[in-house]
């Protein structure tokens, strides 16, 4: 077995499907940055250099999926919440359609 | 919205922290006002949530491996100081955002350079017309027997030839600055298109 070759195939996989779980982990709930990144090592084992969330929510707000909104804590230090837009449910229910007819043909070529 | 400074028990940790915080505040120094400081509050409260977990570490020791999972600031940052620059310029029409935005865009994709090319082309007319200041008598549009033969700087010994002339005389600059600002106008317009065709 290629070692280098998977290792270089997972990265790229899970950089291209990075959105789609990033949208998935968002569906039901809204999160703060710093407990959104925690949920989804817990969720994916999906380690990400944190600092590449905010980028990355930054692009998907302006791509209209997403909102965000500040909210004051006691401590003085505000959260930004995330939260799925409308459009986002639905881009997400297209998405999530696609990969299971994905998952569905390799699963096919696979066996 | 201030940014509250997060306190630390040691001098070190502060210290850490703040040049952590300088380091995004000198990255994102050319965004706007508002933007800059979502950034800065956004990491400022990934460091303070991040604190607030419970640890064994100490108080350093837990704030180092807090900041290095984040990042270099110069780094992580790069993908949203391009978006933005880019949104920037081509809304203001400022032509130093402009050549910033393309400049961290031009390995977004070949396209960018295209633009990049096409602004430098542009920017040639505008040396253009500081030479014809400089030079007035041997800088313009030439026509050789009525076609056309030249944009630029003429050699002496063509200065001589009956057959060559210049077309544009005092009209040269006026013409020159009409045609450089319709070409940005459309080119800048242009770069607007192009995002939203990305985007959609």
């Amino acid at each position: 077995m290629n070692i280098i070759f998977v290792e270089k195939w997972k990265s790229q996989v899970k950089k291209g499907t990075l959105t789609f779980i990033v949208l998935n982990v968002l569906r039901d709930k809204e999160f703060y940055g710093y407990e959104f990144i925690e949920e989804l090592k817990k969720l994916t084992q999906i380690e990400i250099a944190e600092g590449t969330f905010y980028p990355l929510m930054n692009r998907l707000k302006k791509e209209g999926l997403v909102t965000s909104k500040w909210v004051e804590q006691e401590s003085g230090i505000p959260r930004k919440y995330f939260t799925l837009t409308e459009t986002g449910k639905e881009t997400l229910e297209t998405m999530q359609t696609y990969w299971a007819d994905l998952a569905s043909s390799i699963k096919k070529i696979s066996q | 919205m201030k940014i509250k400074e997060i306190q630390f028990k040691e001098t070190a940790s502060q210290r850490i922290y703040r040049s952590y915080m300088k380091r995004i505040e000198i990255t994102v120094s050319s965004l706007s006002k508002s933007d800059q400081q979502d950034v800065l509050l956004e990491f400022n409260s990934h460091i303070y949530e991040g604190l607030a977990r419970k640890t064994n570490k100490h108080e350093t020791d837990h704030l180092i491996d807090l900041l290095e999972k984040l990042g270099e600031p110069e780094e992580v940052l790069k993908p949203l100081i391009a978006d933005k620059k880019l949104e920037q310029a081509t809304r203001t029409f400022n032509p130093v955002h402009l050549f910033k935005a393309i400049a961290l865009n031009i390995g977004n994709g070949i396209s960018y350079v295209v633009f990049g090319i096409l602004y430098i082309c542009l920017f040639g007319f505008v040396i253009l017309i500081y030479f014809k200041l400089k030079n007035p008598d041997q800088v313009g549009l030439y026509f050789k027997d009525d076609s056309f033969m030249l944009l630029g700087k003429l050699n002496s010994e063509y200065m001589k030839n009956p057959n060559v002339t210049e077309i544009l005389g005092n009209w040269f600059i006026p013409t020159l600055v009409a045609i450089t600002l319709i070409a940005y106008l459309i080119l800048t317009l242009l770069l607007k298109f192009k995002r939203s065709i990305n985007k959609h």
